[in-house]
């Protein structure tokens, strides 16, 4: 079953144009890696998906319904949640709480017990259990990045976007982020698309790439075929 | 439910505080005074402390509502006067919200300010087209019964902010003002909420502001709408602490004692001592007097 479905997005700022015709489908309990150097327009592609950017041509859709032209807000509710590449913690909030107005207002709008229920679930599944009374901007990026991930969780999010989660982390914190999300996908069923900039887990992590270069697709396939393609190599690697 | 009995112990405090001086002109304007920035300072701190969007221009709210009661006062009676001069403030924040709430930070602060003086000066060309410089108030009620209304609103006003800060939708305006667009990528929605914040903040002070004509007996536009008392507002709710809500509270109390003390003997002084403390705390205690108290008790 699809889940997402982006039709010929294009989005131009003045004159450079950032995406060029893209579009992509994910089912549901897929993971969908986007692939390209910086400027590729993965992040844009999130913005407009997630309703932060208005596209300049093109639609969103997500079950079956027109996303395009939403607010943030209401495309949160509909089950969509993105995390951000340069971490948005509430910082002067304690993780708990950050993670709990994602209960509160999420796709779930949760009430009552079943707030904290949730909190403490996000909490565990990222493994910030032991943090929960810290302030959010006292973590450390790997905290932070997890806190992005918990407050997606506790939205009730069918599909999250994630932003590079392991950029600035180091081998073992790496390690243990796609110990969380494998563990994740296998547990919950969620279906994620990610941008990251670590190879090495986007092809152990996705189950399709697609590879943006300059606002265009270039590629996409199983990560065994972006491999041996040799567009992507040589936009890649020169 | 705990932590409905400091409210409680406020609320009797209050009550304890004017119900002695029924009869004492001078210790009823005192109380008269404490009771209407308590209520003024919470009012502001529902929007401003929640959110994190500083208002400079409270007294437009306090202005309406004045404007409006001293035109209402001699023809209705009293509590349907008190009831137009709290919604007439809310339906104007109602229709100016939406446009004044897509600027942040020190453009918020700048916009609340300056339309707070349009306000001013409309109402000024207004009254003096008229061929009115200021109207006297005939048929205000007695000084017991305006203080009682304040005690009231300052009751209603501590009652509301915290209740606004215990619910669901006071963690949707803390989380607005810790990072907007993260709050509105996990659904909050943030320009209604932040709207109906500005609608909640504006509600009371038009009825304080009502009840500050009736009690000096004359509406003057200049005055009823001074800047000062937007001024006197943030600090208040600064040096008291944005934390919680008993910060207003002891900000209210402290100003308006410090002001009784120095209004009669060196009135230039006040204000520099207002301007003075509005410095100290923001540079060296942030966290204003609640947050010193919350200190010295985790101490003990």
């Amino acid at each position: 079953m699809t889940l997402l479905e982006v039709r010929h997005i294009t989005k131009r700022f003045g004159g450079i144009v950032a995406l060029n015709d893209v579009s992509l489908s994910v089912a549901k309990g897929e993971i969908l890696g986007l692939m390209g150097a910086n400027g590729a327009g993965k992040t844009t592609l999130f913005s407009v998906i997630a309703g932060h950017a208005a596209p300049t041509s093109g639609e969103v859709l997500f079950k079956g319904q027109r996303l395009t032209g939403l607010s943030p807000a209401r495309i949160c509710r509909q089950g969509i949640c993105r995390t951000f590449q340069i971490v948005r913690p509430m910082a002067g909030l304690s993780v708990a709480e950050n993670v709990r107005v994602a209960a509160l207002y999420g796709a779930h709008a949760l009430r009552g017990a079943q707030v904290g229920a949730r909190v403490a679930e996000a909490l565990a599944a990222v493994g910030l259990a032991d943090q929960r009374d810290t302030l959010a901007g006292a973590l450390t990026l790997s905290g932070q990045k997890r806190l992005e991930i918990a407050r997606a969780l506790a939205t009730g999010a069918e599909l999250v976007m994630l932003d590079e989660v392991m950029a600035g982390l180091n081998p073992t914190e790496i390690a243990a982020m796609l110990d969380t999300l494998s563990s994740l996908r296998r547990d919950r069923g969620l279906t994620f698309v990610i941008v990251e900039h670590v190879i090495g887990a986007l092809m152990t992590l996705s189950d399709r790439i697609l590879v943006l270069h300059h606002g265009e697709e270039i590629a996409s396939g199983t990560p065994q075929e972006i491999g041996r393609n040799a567009q992507v190599a040589e936009v890649y690697f020169g | 439910m705990s932590a409905l009995w400091p409210l409680a112990g406020i609320a009797l405090a209050l009550l304890g505080v004017a119900a002695p001086f029924g009869g004492n002109a001078y210790a009823t304007g005192i109380a008269f005074q404490v009771a209407m920035w308590i209520a003024l300072a919470q009012s502001w701190s529902m929007l401003s402390a929640t959110t994190g969007y500083i208002s400079l221009g409270h007294a437009v709210f306090y202005g309406i509502g004045g404007y409006v009661a001293v035109l209402m006062v001699d023809a209705a009676p009293f509590p349907a006067v008190m009831l137009v001069a709290a919604l007439a403030p809310a339906v104007f924040a109602a229709v100016v919200g939406l446009p004044v709430l897509r600027v942040r930070g020190p453009y918020f602060v700048i916009l609340t300010y300056g339309l707070a003086e349009l306000v001013r000066h409309v109402v000024m060309r207004i009254e003096s087209a008229l061929g009115s410089f200021g109207r006297m108030i005939f048929s205000a009620p007695s000084p017991d019964a305006l203080l009682w209304w304040m005690v009231g609103l300052a009751v209603a006003a501590t009652l509301g902010a915290w209740a606004v800060r215990h619910s669901r939708f006071g963690a949707g305006l803390a989380a607005i003002r810790e990072d907007e667009i993260a709050a509105e990528t996990l659904g909050v929605p943030t320009a209604r909420l932040k709207l109906l914040a500005l609608i909640a903040s504006a509600t009371i002070p038009g009825a304080v502001g009502a009840l500050a004509m009736m009690r000096t007996g004359y509406f003057e536009p200049g005055q009823a709408f001074d800047p000062v008392v937007s001024f006197t507002i943030v600090t208040m709710a600064l040096v008291g602490g944005t934390d919680s809500v008993r910060g207003p509270i002891l900000g209210a109390i402290g100003f308006a004692l410090l002001s009784e003390a120095l209004w009669s003997n060196f009135p230039q002084l006040y204000m520099i001592v207002l301007g003075a403390a509005l410095i100290g705390f923001v540079l060296f205690v942030p966290q204003g007097l609640s947050g010193v108290l919350d200190r010295k008790g985790g101490r003990a």
